[in-house]
């Protein structure tokens, strides 16, 4: 349900960076999403195959990395990937942050020229 | 023959400026003495019990206004409105709230200078999760009815809460509920959640539950 949202906002950004970059067309649009990110991939997809038909992002192929959750303990600064959710440091029980795998990232947008080059 | 591919890097949040709205709002509220809980939880847990028991509680000693948070109807805003300002929100379709909403209910309250903004969000330990409504403070209720293997099952609630409350704890002597096992279960995810065992209706644990708050809004009044 949210991915629908998600999706819209994240159109808006590909385009924003599009006009940014001369206006070429998007060939692809990367992003990465983690176990805490709310975001179920299968439904990114198939709403990003919907929403994306009615802009200039249409037949852009979307990429979904998809990444453990990162954290790294408060007290002692060892990174680590979680384990079944235990949220506690593996050396020093300590509570952690996560660096990565809570959010939706865009990564990056592949836009190519319309025209091939003349040789 | 193909044109030349340039990749723009961004590694950027999508929802970077959703987030920013709300540490703004979260600010303003905060920097004029109100401290917002958001008080989640599945359907029937005792969100609005709890409500009537704390505004009873405090019997205007404090100031609070309440926000409620439901598909349809507004029968927890019939409940609530006989003790504290309250307006209800009404999602139809959304299975969650979001700031835009909470911000609607703030206008329609008139924007109150009060102690305690409660947000009583849509029973649904899901999607609340993932929507930031400036509140300071997440508080995540899980019932003696609903098991005690719940808070691994919702790992991103149970991470983003500051407290738990176990209600209905007149309930005990009837169910398969351990209050070390929840407890336990849910401190793996978060080990810094402050919990509580609470039973609204006899008024158990409430007096503690207002004494935490109140120390959560002196702690967020010092450091604003």
């Amino acid at each position: 349900m949210h991915e629908q949202s998600l999706v819209r906002t994240l159109l808006r950004q590909v385009e924003s960076i599009r006009q940014e970059h001369g206006g070429r067309r998007v060939t692809e649009t990367r992003v990465e999403v983690g176990p805490l990110s709310g975001v179920e991939p299968l439904l990114l997809a198939s709403a990003f195959e919907q929403s994306a038909s009615e802009t200039t992002a249409a037949d852009a192929t979307l990429v979904i990395d998809e990444v453990a959750l990162l954290a790294e303990c408060e007290a002692c600064r060892e990174q680590f990937e979680l384990q079944q959710f235990d949220f506690r440091c593996p050396a020093c029980r300590g509570n952690v942050r996560i660096v990565r795998g809570d959010t939706l990232q865009l990564i990056s947008v592949d836009l190519q020229d319309t025209e091939p080059i003349e040789r | 023959m193909t044109g030349l591919t340039q990749t723009v890097t961004v590694r950027r949040d999508v929802a970077a400026e959703a987030k920013m709205d709300a540490e703004l709002e979260r600010r303003r509220l905060a920097a004029r003495g109100t401290c917002v809980v958001n008080i989640v939880s599945s359907p029937g847990a005792g969100k609005t019990t709890l409500l009537e028991a704390t505004a009873r509680h405090w019997a205007g000693r404090r100031t609070m206004a309440v926000l409620v948070g439901d598909l349809e109807t507004d029968r927890d805003a019939q409940r609530l409105s006989p003790l504290v300002p309250t307006a209800q929100l009404t999602t139809g379709g959304a299975c969650h709230l979001e700031l835009p909403l909470v911000r609607r209910g703030l206008e329609a309250l008139g924007d109150p200078q009060v102690d305690f903004l409660f947000i009583e969000n849509v029973g649904n330990l899901v999607c609340p999760a993932s929507h930031d409504l400036a509140e300071h403070l997440r508080v995540v209720l899980v019932s003696t009815t609903e098991g005690d293997d719940k808070p691994g099952k919702y790992p991103k609630m149970f991470r983003t809460s500051q407290a738990m409350l176990v209600t209905k704890l007149d309930l005990l002597p009837y169910v398969p509920f351990s209050v070390a096992a929840v407890t336990d279960d849910a401190r793996r995810i978060q080990p810094e959640l402050a919990s509580f065992e609470i039973c609204a209706r006899d008024g158990v644990g409430i007096s503690e539950w207002c004494d935490h708050l109140d120390k959560q809004r002196e702690n967020l009044l010092a450091e604003t």
